[in-house]
């Protein structure tokens, strides 16, 4: 017990104890300087009224479906085909991780750039010279989420892959033999063999990409500023806008409230639905 | 998927960001003890910016030796809106800090900074301020919170090149808002660039449109801030004029996403004619951005159905709100020295342009005056020897900029505001049909709900 306490005081201190603020704050109005004023439910009453919010709840849902469309069977498809190279195994999951270095905000502007709606733009360029386009990419509400998706998925997919790869190692080599010499294609061996041993990872990385996705926040604030048109404006950015912008901590911490709580919920139903499935 | 466990932890960490803020305000170098004040001064410039931080520390000396009983511990914070809220509540900003002119009356209405009348008056400095530009620092009842040091009013930067490419005049920007449209449709036609462009995020599109507004003669909130005023012809008629230039005559390219960073790049590119901004955009636009300084131009706000005004920026001196009454005395003292004693003594503002000269900062860029008008003619015969910049080029800004009138931000949550009307921006900018009359009536409705809480 007493080995266990200088970890225990970390945890209290720097995440329990703030959770715990963060909750009473709900419950209050405060500029942090002035004593603070018990308001009740007022907190919640506003950020529930507040049309933005059903907005950035809508978008923020959108960008999470469309993740888990497009962004998570990304890397699970790669790991599978890096899995199946043989020779200079080192190289290509190098390849697939690099992008994961490039620090975010660097890797935004970049994308930012390639970006440029104007016909000179890079990918519209690129594009342009097979006939496409040109396109309004970010600044356009219809196709601002799914850029930001595009460039999410390049950003993370490494991590995944990385993951999914280690994974398939425990593999038994000889399950691979036993299937190609009972005359199992590339198909039949990913769905019999290679899902199969993937399953717990993919459950628990699923859950993790639908947590990590409900909260995403850099990408807009430095693509888009949460536009056009409030098309990218997520939970976790008009959390930001209130508490930063607004100065508006109850606000803000009302709507952080609201949305663990949401977290807490699809964890659970997301447990209670898989429980089971995770084991053969 | 370490990104998205950094997401997570960003997400958890914002109630822990909000109590790490929370703190009782303290700021252990401040103290004063038998006669000796000790203040924090921030804006110092950094390491990587060696010949300014010199003459910035000659500058902290020079205060020291002139003023023996104050101590000056300078610091390299800025101003910056993703961490100030922090700062204030953790009690770590410094005792003066320099912010732009968009942000005193928010601080005022969330006490995050010190009243200063009471110095200001004792000190004699009150009196001697331009009390049209004061007001940006002043809550209604007239209270001083900050001092303004630098005054813009907001006006048309242009590309002088592109104006000469399109056949326009470079010495004559347009003065109405019809006159913008024509002058775009020339530009966009003749050289395939955006003839206009206009500020659309971070709130940037609610501000630039506040003062798009106000020069067709409208205004966003009523005079005790407590109703949205733009749900009205002046404001229709403002984004009516940018829905024409976009979709029916083209001239404002296919970008709508521009803030300042974006807009400044896009503009010292050459891929912009005109946009609305002060005169100090000078710095980012030819220092920064690289735009070549014969190419910049810029002229008055153009006005729509009458001489109506435009808004103000620039930036103000704050004073953190822990400050005790000797802190603020020194605070006020430092801020004559270091930033308005040039105004009203000669040899001050010789050394301020030759240092400026020397760190490679445009001197002489014209804007309004913090200081009484005659006292601010002189200062500006002192410095014409070291003016670094093609004053020509900002004549026509010059001529009429001084008789414009100036009207301040919407008095009540400025920023809440500015970032309800983004959208609107957006909107008119990045959809044909968007219906204007019912885009501002639900922009009214969101801003109301903003101004009553």
């Amino acid at each position: 017990m007493l080995f266990a306490l200088p970890v225990l005081l970390v945890f209290v201190v720097f995440s329990w104890g703030p959770i715990l603020k963060g909750l009473v704050m709900s419950f209050q109005q405060t500029n942090l300087i002035d004593p603070v004023k018990w308001v009740g439910l007022e907190n919640f009453r506003y950020v529930l009224t507040d049309p933005g919010v059903g907005q950035a709840a809508l978008n923020t849902v959108w960008f999470t479906l469309l993740a888990l469309l497009f962004g998570f069977p990304v890397p699970v498809l790669l790991a599978m085909f890096l899995s199946e190279l043989r020779g200079r195994s080192w190289l290509y999951p190098t390849l697939a991780y690099l992008p994961v270095i490039t620090p975010p905000v660097v890797a935004i502007l970049l994308w930012r750039f390639f970006y440029d709606p104007s016909p000179s733009g890079m990918f519209n360029s690129i594009l342009g010279s097979v006939g496409l386009g040109p396109f309004l990419w970010l600044d356009s509400p219809h196709s601002a989420m799914p850029s930001i998706v595009l460039e999410a998925t390049w950003a993370g997919a490494g991590n995944a892959v990385i993951i999914y790869l280690a994974a398939l190692t425990s593999v038994r080599a000889d399950l691979y033999e036993a299937a190609e010499l009972d005359g199992a294609g590339v198909v039949r061996r990913v769905w019999h063999v290679m899902l199969p041993h993937l399953r717990g990872v993919l459950l628990l990385m699923l859950l993790l990409q639908v947590i990590g996705t409900m909260q995403l926040f850099t990408e807009p604030l430095l693509f888009t500023g949460g536009g056009p048109q409030g098309s990218t404006m997520t939970i976790l950015l008009l959390i930001y806008n209130y508490a930063f912008v607004n100065g508006d901590y109850g606000a803000a911490t009302a709507l952080s409230v609201l949305l663990a709580l949401v977290l807490a919920v699809v964890s659970a139903v997301f447990q209670l639905a898989t429980r089971g499935w995770s084991t053969e | 998927m370490n990104r998205f466990a950094i997401r997570c932890a960003a997400g958890l960490s914002v109630p822990f960001l909000l109590v790490a803020c929370s703190s009782a305000p303290s700021s252990p170098a401040d103290s004063s003890s038998g006669g000796q004040v000790t203040i924090t001064v921030g804006d110092r410039p950094t390491s990587s910016d060696p010949a300014n931080r010199a003459q910035y520390d000659q500058k902290v000396a020079d205060f020291e030796k002139a003023n023996p009983d104050i101590k000056l511990n300078p610091v390299e914070t800025l101003w910056d809106p993703t961490t100030f809220q922090a700062q204030a509540a953790g009690g770590q900003l410094p005792d003066v800090l320099n912010v732009p002119f968009t942000e005193p009356q928010g601080m005022i209405a969330r006490k995050q900074v010190a009243d200063l009348t009471k110095v200001l008056k004792d000190d004699g400095l009150l009196s001697e301020l331009n009390p049209n530009v004061l007001k940006i620092a002043q809550d209604q009842s007239g209270n001083v919170y900050a001092v303004p040091t630098a005054a813009y009013s907001v006006g048309l930067v242009y590309n002088r090149n592109l104006f000469t490419k399109a056949g326009l005049d470079p010495n004559k920007p347009p003065a109405t808002w019809d006159e913008v449209r024509a002058d775009a449709k020339a530009i966009a036609q003749k050289t395939g660039q955006a003839g206009y462009a206009q500020m659309t995020t971070n709130n940037t599109g609610g501000w630039m449109f506040t003062t798009q507004t106000y020069a067709f003669g409208g205004s966003i909130e009523n005079a005790d801030g407590s109703q949205a005023a733009f749900d009205d012809a002046p404001s229709k008629a403002a984004l009516q004029a940018l829905h024409e230039m976009k979709w029916v005559d083209k001239s404002m390219g296919q970008a709508v996403l521009y803030d300042i960073d974006g807009i400044s790049k896009a503009f010292s590119a050459g891929k912009i004619g005109m946009y609305m901004s002060a005169p100090d955009a000078y710095r980012t636009l030819v220092n920064v951005n690289g735009l070549k300084a014969s190419s910049f131009g810029i002229g008055p706000m153009p006005q729509q159905g009458g001489d109506h005004g435009t808004l103000s920026g620039g930036s103000v001196q704050i004073v953190s709100p822990s400050a005790t009454d000797a802190e603020k005395a020194a605070a006020v003292k430092w801020i004559k020295f270091s930033y308005l004693n040039k105004y009203v003594d000669q040899s001050a503002a010789v050394t301020s342009a030759k240092n400026g000269v020397a760190g490679k900062l445009p001197v002489g860029v014209p804007g309004l005056p913090v200081i009484a008008a005659d006292q601010w003619s002189t200062y500006q015969n002192w410095i014409k020897p070291y003016v670094n910049v093609p004053l020509d080029n900002f004549a026509p800004y010059t001529k009429v900029a001084a008789d414009q009138k100036i009207i301040p931000e919407p008095p009540v949550k400025a920023q809440e505001v500015y970032a309800a009307l983004d959208p609107v921006v957006q909107t008119v900018l990045g959809n044909q049909k968007a219906d204007i009359p019912a885009l501002l009536t639900k922009a009214a409705g969101t801003v109301n709900a903003k101004l009553g809480r």
